[in-house]
């Protein structure tokens, strides 16, 4: 990931800027001294709506286009209604996360608002539930006009209650989207040359039996060989299913699995999902489920 | 019936629809071959890329009572021969009369 050193200052923390930006992955770091002290010195920012120093017309428009963060109205968004959520605006712009106490939690800035705010309702809903969204759309979003709002919004914050929103602290993590780490395949084997001590079968039956879920797919779950088990694993993801994957195209690990799959199923087709030791059916079957939302209340203990 | 000889002069869409047609007695029968679309796929390198793939549409008085995995099974069971001969994957939409009226 790419970092925007804006200056060079030694011994200076760094605000951690949250950017969910499905396109440009990079994320943006500012250096600016932050201490727990109320008057900051922040040496290029000016504390002023306009910062005369750097004399960007445009910087100066979208500054004033984006209302203070103390004059932008909150939006409530209610764990219970959706409606208020799909209020948010899908465009480019900064947003302000307040917790159930109303106190800020975090600044972030985004290319799409809605999105980003609907994936920290999902990841840590208990700082997000019940609360406010401050938003200001940005109407020129390039990065560097984007990153003039986030900063005013910044400052001031930290102008008015003297410190960094906890999820800005360097180093917190909590905002930041993360790939979420995904559970490695099942192996059968652990190689060709390993031989079988009990039948096939057998193994398949202890497999789907001991797991809840049992995904047997075209390719490993982090790169699916074949689009009907890019479904399943799409849907299954979506749905936060716990679920072990096994890749039946794994001639190394899994020799044979193809076949004697098959029969032990009775199911010609890949991908085979079982549940509680049963075979709920392929791909078709599983998005009529999804479709009915069946899913998270079949799937999820 | 056709012998089996003739059969096989047929195209693999036409050979389905004469095996499901009769066995399910179905109101509606749609076969399409899609095998074009996963002919690139990693799976299916080394086979001709045809005749691979279909879409099924089904509706039968026959899969009243069944679950979605029955009616499945039921579809594969009578295509088995295709399915060892070169047919990989099947998506099927079976419903009852019933079910498509309601809609």
């Amino acid at each position: 990931m790419a970092t925007i050193n804006l200056s060079p200052t030694h011994s200076v923390s760094y605000l951690r800027l949250f950017s969910s930006l499905p396109q440009n992955t990079s994320a943006l770091s500012l250096y600016s001294p932050v201490k727990a002290k109320p008057s900051l010195s922040l040496r290029y920012i000016s504390l002023k709506p306009y910062n005369t120093d750097t004399d960007k017309p445009r910087a100066r428009l979208v500054a004033s286009a984006v209302k203070n963060l103390g004059e932008t109205d909150p939006i409530v968004l209610l764990a219970e209604n959706e409606a208020a959520a799909s209020e948010l605006p899908s465009g480019t712009g900064v947003y302000a996360i307040y917790d159930k106490n109303d106190e800020l939690q975090f600044i972030g800035l985004s290319r799409n608002i809605a999105a980003s705010v609907s994936a920290h309702r999902k990841s840590v809903p208990e700082l997000v539930g019940a609360v406010k969204v401050r938003v200001g759309v940005v109407d020129e979003p390039d990065r560097e006009t984007l990153t003039q709002a986030w900063k005013s919004w910044m400052e001031e914050h930290i102008k008015a209650n003297g410190k960094v929103p906890p999820g800005n602290e360097s180093g917190n993590a909590t905002w930041m989207r993360q790939p979420p780490k995904k559970k490695a395949d099942l192996r059968l084997t652990p190689g060709r040359n390993v031989q079988l001590t009990v039948p096939l079968e057998e193994l398949i039956d202890k497999l789907v039996k001991e797991n809840k879920v049992v995904a047997f797919i075209k390719g490993s779950r982090s790169a699916p060989l074949c689009g009907f088990s890019q479904r399943v694993i799409g849907i299954l993801e979506s749905e936060g299913v716990d679920y072990e994957s096994v890749d039946v195209l794994d001639e190394e690990h899994n020799c044979g699995l193809r076949e004697t799959l098959k029969k032990y199923s009775n199911w010609p087709t890949f991908p085979q999902i079982f549940l509680n030791g049963e075979l709920v059916g392929g791909c078709d079957i599983l998005t009529s489920m999804y479709e009915k939302g069946e899913v998270a209340s079949s799937f999820k203990k | 019936m056709a012998s089996r000889g003739a059969n096989m002069m047929l195209s693999r869409a036409n050979r389905i629809k004469t095996k499901l047609q009769s066995a399910l007695e179905a109101t509606v029968l749609e076969v399409e071959d899609v095998s074009y679309q996963h002919a690139g796929h990693a799976a299916m390198k080394g086979t001709s890329g045809q005749e691979t793939h279909f879409n099924l549409k089904i509706v039968s008085p026959k899969f009243d009572g069944q679950s979605l995995v029955k009616r499945h099974r039921m579809v594969y069971d009578l295509l088995a021969d295709e399915l060892q001969s070169g047919l990989h994957a099947l998506s099927i939409v079976a419903k009852t009369p019933q079910e498509t009226s309601a809609k």
